[in-house]
This record gives structure tokens, C-alpha cells and sequence, in this order.
């Protein structure tokens, strides 16, 4: 431990621990859970519907409680996923196998406080290692130029592709559709209205909200109503918390590992929760007697839970550091971040060291939160769950339409959302991956900025990308991964592994 | 040839279809060169790689291992052809309609209506339609009945349509929008028309 870092983290809990970004960090874990147990609504549905509420915190205070309302939409999701086998995303798909089997044996309790202990241990491993990890990232980060940053963001869409569920190049045509849509809008070097067919409501561009809400929110909302809906609640089962021995005991070694592989693929651009739970709970199942799997194993719930949410805190550390998003929830932060006013990249942290260090502490305290809240009000999100689907939607869409609309009043935007509702059921029916999508939405206009900086740098010299080192390496790296992707021997195991 | 795969067909033909609709609009605006990039340069590029990879996908639709039906979802073909043209119409007629705007906002909406009508099941049609009319509702009708347009609506596109529950929800929001909403945050909505 070095001098800086304790520094650091105490400038950072001054402002955390602040009686009024306490409250926001409270509010947002509480509202974020609280919309996160609805099954249906993931968290980049959560926190976009939860924005407007932001806007008119201070950037700190904003970031503090979307940050909270992550974790809490991230956990509620897994207490969905466990007592009524319906996960409300993606990422807490795993915990149902056995989360769901142990509730149906009476232990709903049990696997739920396993779930946060782990959670809560995992997210205290993943803000150490932000924080230690963080700071010389982005002092390399700062010596990057134009041509670097195009590289690392091809290498970033790359990833996003790679790790995407399906067709490669259905994920990599997703990503270029939306680095298209993304520069739809001004063009700031010539101030020429591109794709916006004279309409001035398209001059600024398309907000990344509406494309959000639209492709994540609404659609989600017509697949549920067409799929119609088949829940069995295990409410009554809900009897007792406290594990047992045993449980602790067999649970502690999985936490452990989840912890471990989760911080690390959280890391990787187009990692983050999902495939974090994914791998850790592949890697129990090799483990140790496994003859339990899928029939209510605790281990199986706890290395996912453990991994989802160390993943999700590690996906922060490109965002912050580099200024690139790694899933759409990071995305979402940058964007949320823009409208604050704050460029993200690496001179955050020197240029608003209270800001950076404040959420990281934020992240810890919102953990802790985390779990005060949710072992004495699991009794209320199980009472939250019994509310039927038909009630539940058209209050989501009346949320949805309010967020949208108060982005800058304009009925436009929420014409344009419902457009891009009907494009995400399209996406979704024609098994269209639509996380790219949104990835390279955001960065469209960035890789066009550097790239076209690049150039003018070099002359017109398109080598430079190959010839600087760090952008060769960054290049390499990704032709390396689409290469691995394309052989015939990982896209069979990548089959199964989404089979799975 | 057979189509083998449905869904690789119809996602083929969607991506070509952007990809060359971005680059023909692209065309528009000055290409510049390599090392002074005009605003038309990127999108040209990546709408043609786009293109390409649909048509990657495409061709794959006819050599798929995995057998999709044709029919992924509800489609109604002569529905999304008249919203085109009706849509198109105004659009090119734009000069000629200035004096009536009247007349071009219902020839668009009539579009836009089609279009949403053209795709997918009808709770999907009736929960867009409940959006878009709240969007434009909002500020002529008040939060109060735009509310009550847009839950009504939407939960006339459920599958269980129960009006005592429904009649008790609307109250709810509608109690929830003005307290939260406009009380609350303080958004600049007016509850009732005309205020």
C-alpha cells in the first residue's frame, strides 16, 4: 500500500460519505433494486428509465446513484432469478439453475443471503482492485493520440462482438449499424447535417436514451406480452435466512474463485456481469463434487453472484480510465456522463480527482447498502413479484415515456423511441444481438474524430495504425481474438457454451 | 435454392438495405480525401462494409445448418408499401403542402401509423401507437389524460384485459405522475389542456 492510494481513497470516502451523496447512494441502490426485482426489466432498461431523475443532481451525486442503481437493479435481478426462475437479465440467467431448484426445496432464504454475501465480498475485492489499477491505466491512457484511440476502440467493438451470444457476423454488422446510427446527426468538423432528412429534431443526433429505451425497454416489454406470461412464485418458502454451516462452508471456496474470475473478465472490453456468472459457474461445475449441479447446489449460486457483481464493478475500470464502455451499461454511464458535462478518459482522474475517487468509494458504500437493505426487505420485493405482468407494463411504459420525454421536451423523441422499439423486436426475432448496437453507437462519433485526426496527422498515411506501437499492439490484439473466434475448434465450444 | 435459415434471411436483406441506404444519403455530402475526411467519408465506408456483411449473411440464409422458418414474425407487406409511399409522397411534396400543414401532419402520422402496423403482433402495434400518442399528447391534453391515453391503451394490448384493475391503475399513476412527476421532480409538465 503506497501513500497515494490511502490519499486517494480518503479524498474519495470525504465525498462519498457525505451526508447528501449517502442519500442519493441509498436511493439509487433502493430504486435500482427495487425496479430490478420486476421480472423483464434489466438493468440498462433500469437505469435508462431512472436517468431523468438524475439530471438535475450534481455530476458526483449523478454518478454516485446510477453507479447505485446498477448494483441494485444487478441484485434485484438475481432475487428474481431465484424465486421465480424468471431472471429479470441476462446475467443472473445462471443463478436460476440452481437458485430456482433450492427455493423449490424450501431454501430461497439461504440462497438469497449466499447471494449477497457474495456479492457484497466480491465488490469489496473489485473497488481494491479498481482502485489500485485504475491510476496507472490511465496514465498510460493520457500518452495516447488519435490514432491509438482508434485502435483501442476497434479492439473494444471486437471484443463486444466476439463476446456476443450467436452469429459473429451478425454481432459485428450490429456493431457497424451502430456506429452508422451513431453518426447520424451534426458533423462537427464541416457543421453538415448528416442523415437527418431536414428534420431539426435530428440535427443533434439520435440521444442515446431513446436508442436504449427503444432497443432494451420496449422491446423487451412486446416480447414478454407475446411470449405471455407462466410464473410460479415460491412466496411462502421464504422462511428463514441464515445458511447454514454447511452452506457457508461449501459456498466460501466458490465466492472466492467467482470473486477471482469475475474482476478479471469485468476488465475485458465486452465483458462485464454476464460473462463473468457464465464462467464462474462453468469453472464449478469442474470442481469438486458435482454431482449436485442444477438441483440446487449452492456453489451454483454463489460463484455466479460472486462473479456478476465483481464483473460489474471491474467493467468501470475502461470506462474510467480509458473513456471507453465495455457493455451497454457502461455506455449508458458515458452517456449519462456527457450530459453532466464530463468528458470521460483519463484526465478525469487528474482533473477531478473528487469526482473519480468519490464514486469508487461510492461503489464500496453502495455495496454494504446493498446488503442492509435487502436481507430485512427481501419480504417485500417477494411481495413485489406477486404483482401480475398486465399491471406492470403500462406502468414501466408510462416511466419509460416520462424519461424519454424530459430529455428535451420534444414529443419527437418519444416517436423516435417506439421506432426503435419496433427495430429492437425485429432485432430480437431475427436473433440480432443488440448489445453491439449500442456500444457502437456511442463510440461512432469518437472513431470518426480519431480517425479522421489520425489521418491529418499523418498525412494520409493509413499505415500509421500499424506502425505506432501501441496501436499495432492494440490492432494485433483484436485481429488476434476475431481469428481465434473464426476457428472451427472455439466456435463449437462457444456453440455449446451459449447452448448452456 | 432454398431458403434454409429464415432468420438469416430477413436480417441479410435489413443490413444490406442500411447499409446502402446510409451510403446513397452519404452521397449528399462532400467526400473529402484521406487525409482531409469530408463528412461523407466514414459513413461511405462503413455503410458499404455493412452491405457486405449482409450480404455475408444472406447468402448464408440458403447454406445454414440450422433450418429457420421464412416467417419469423407477423409481417404485412402491403401496409409497410403504403406507409413508403404515403410517407414518401409528403415528404417529396413538402413544398407544395407548406400552405396546409394541417394536411401534412395527418399524411405523416397516417405514414408513421401504417408503418407501425406493418410488423409484429397487435400488442406490439397498440403499445408503440399508446407511446407515440402520449409523446404528442403531452403537451396539448395535460400529463392527466395523456396518462390515462397512454395506460389505457397499452393495457388494451395485453392479452388479460381487466377494466376494474385497469381503471384503478390509471388512478394510481395518474396520482403517482402529478405527485412525483411534476411535484416531485419538478418536471415542467401542464396537468391539464390548454394551461
Amino acid at each position: 500500500m503506497d501513500y497515494a492510494l490511502i490519499h486517494n481513497l480518503s479524498i474519495g470516502f470525504g465525498v462519498a460519505l457525505s451526508l447528501q451523496n449517502l442519500m442519493y447512494c441509498f436511493f439509487g441502490v433502493l430504486l435500482g433494486t427495487l425496479i430490478g426485482v420486476l421480472p423483464g426489466i434489466g438493468p440498462v432498461a433500469t437505469i435508462a428509465m431512472l436517468l431523468p431523475v438524475t439530471f438535475n443532481l450534481s455530476p458526483i451525486s449523478a454518478l454516485i446513484m446510477l453507479a447505485g442503481i446498477y448494483y441494485g437493479a444487478q441484485y434485484g435481478g438475481s432475487t428474481t432469478a431465484i424465486l421465480v426462475n424468471l431472471p429479470g437479465e441476462s446475467s443472473s440467467v445462471i443463478t436460476c439453475l440452481d437458485g430456482y431448484q433450492m427455493a423449490r426445496q424450501g431454501r430461497a432464504g439461504p440462497a438469497l443471503a449466499i447471494a449477497a454475501m457474495g456479492s457484497f465480498f466480491a465488490g469489496c475485492v473489485a473497488t481494491v482492485i479498481i482502485a489500485l489499477f485504475a491510476p496507472p491505466l490511465a496514465e498510460v491512457a493520457l500518452k495516447f493520440g488519435p490514432a491509438e484511440y482508434f485502435s483501442l476502440m476497434v479492439l473494444g467493438l471486437v471484443g463486444a462482438t466476439v463476446l456476443a451470444h450467436g452469429s459473429l457476423v451478425k454481432a459485428i454488422a450490429m456493431t457497424i449499424l451502430g456506429l452508422l446510427m451513431g453518426l447520424v446527426g451534426t458533423d462537427v468538423n464541416s457543421g453538415i447535417a448528416r442523415f437527418s432528412f431536414g428534420l431539426s429534431e435530428l440535427s443533434d443526433g439520435i440521444g442515446f436514451v431513446i436508442v436504449a429505451m427503444g432497443v432494451f425497454g420496449f422491446a423487451e416489454i412486446i416480447t414478454n406480452l407475446e411470449q405471455g406470461e407462466s410464473r410460479d412464485v415460491f412466496i411462502n418458502k421464504v422462511t428463514g435466512l441464515m445458511p447454514t454451516w454447511k452452506d457457508l462452508k461449501d459456498s466460501s471456496g466458490a465466492i472466492l474463485r467467482g470473486t477471482a474470475l469475475g474482476s478479471m473478465l469485468g476488465i475485458l472490453p465486452g465483458g462485464g456481469a454476464l460473462l463473468s456468472s457464465f464462467a464462474a459457474y462453468t469453472l464449478e461445475k469442474k470442481i469438486g463434487d458435482t454431482s449436485k449441479f442444477g438441483k440446487g447446489e449452492i456453489r451454483g449460486v454463489a460463484a455466479p453472484e460472486a462473479a456478476n457483481n465483481a464483473g460489474a464493478q471491474t467493467s468501470f475500470i475502461p470506462l474510467l480510465t480509458l473513456g471507453i464502455p465495455s457493455n451497454p451499461v457502461m455506455a449508458l454511464m458515458i452517456g449519462a456522463m456527457m450530459i453532466q458535462g464530463i468528458a470521460p478518459g483519463p484526465q478525469v482522474m487528474t482533473e477531478r480527482p473528487e469526482l473519480f475517487w468519490g464514486m469508487i468509494a461510492s461503489m464500496w458504500i453502495g455495496n454494504l447498502m446493498l446488503v442492509i437493505l435487502n436481507l430485512p426487505l427481501i419480504g417485500m420485493w417477494v411481495k413485489l413479484l406477486t404483482v401480475p405482468y398486465r399491471l406492470l407494463y403500462p406502468s414501466i411504459l408510462l416511466f419509460c415515456c416520462v424519461g424519454v420525454y424530459s430529455l428535451s421536451n420534444q414529443p419527437f423523441d418519444v416517436m423516435l423511441t417506439a421506432i426503435y422499439g419496433l427495430l429492437g423486436y425485429v432485432f430480437v426475432k431475427l436473433e440480432c444481438e443488440p448489445a453491439p448496437l449500442i456500444l457502437g453507437f456511442i463510440l461512432g462519433p469518437l472513431m470518426e474524430e480519431n480517425l479522421r485526426r489520425a489521418m491529418l496527422l499523418s498525412r494520409g498515411d493509413a499505415t500509421v495504425f500499424v506502425t505506432k506501437p501501441i496501436s499495432g499492439v492494440l490492432l494485433g490484439i483484436a485481429l488476434v481474438l476475431l481469428l481465434i473466434t473464426l476457428a472451427p475448434a472455439v466456435q463449437k465450444t462457444r456453440e455449446e457454451a451459449f447452448v448452456e | 435454392m432454398q431458403i434454409k435459415n429464415g432468420k438469416d434471411f430477413w436480417a441479410g436483406l435489413m443490413f444490406i438495405g442500411f447499409g446502402l441506404g446510409f451510403t446513397l444519403v452519404a452521397q449528399n455530402y462532400p467526400m473529402g480525401s484521406a487525409v482531409r475526411m469530408g463528412p461523407a467519408y466514414f459513413p461511405t465506408v462503413l455503410g458499404g462494409l455493412l452491405a457486405v456483411l449482409g450480404a455475408m449473411v444472406f447468402f448464408r440464409a440458403f447454406v445454414s445448418k440450422f433450418s429457420e422458418p421464412l416467417k419469423v414474425f407477423i409481417f404485412r407487406p402491403m401496409l409497410l408499401i403504403a406507409s413508403v409511399v404515403i410517407g414518401a409522397a409528403t415528404y417529396f411534396a413538402d413544398s407544395q403542402l407548406k400552405g396546409a400543414p394541417m394536411v401534412q401532419y395527418a399524411l405523416t402520422g397516417l405514414a408513421l401509423f401504417l408503418f407501425f402496423g406493418a410488423f409484429g403482433p397487435r400488442s406490439m402495434f397498440l403499445i408503440l401507437l399508446s407511446v407515440v400518442i402520449f409523446g404528442y399528447a403531452l403537451k396539448p391534453l395535460g400529463l392527466v389524460l395523456a396518462t390515462v391515453l397512454l395506460i389505457v391503451l397499452s393495457a388494451v394490448g395485453g392479452h388479460d384485459f381487466r377494466k376494474k384493475e385497469i381503471v384503478i391503475l390509471t388512478v394510481v399513476l395518474v396520482i403517482f405522475g402529478v405527485f412525483v412527476f411534476v411535484k416531485g421532480l419538478g418536471l415542467p409538465f401542464n396537468l391539464w389542456p390548454g394551461e
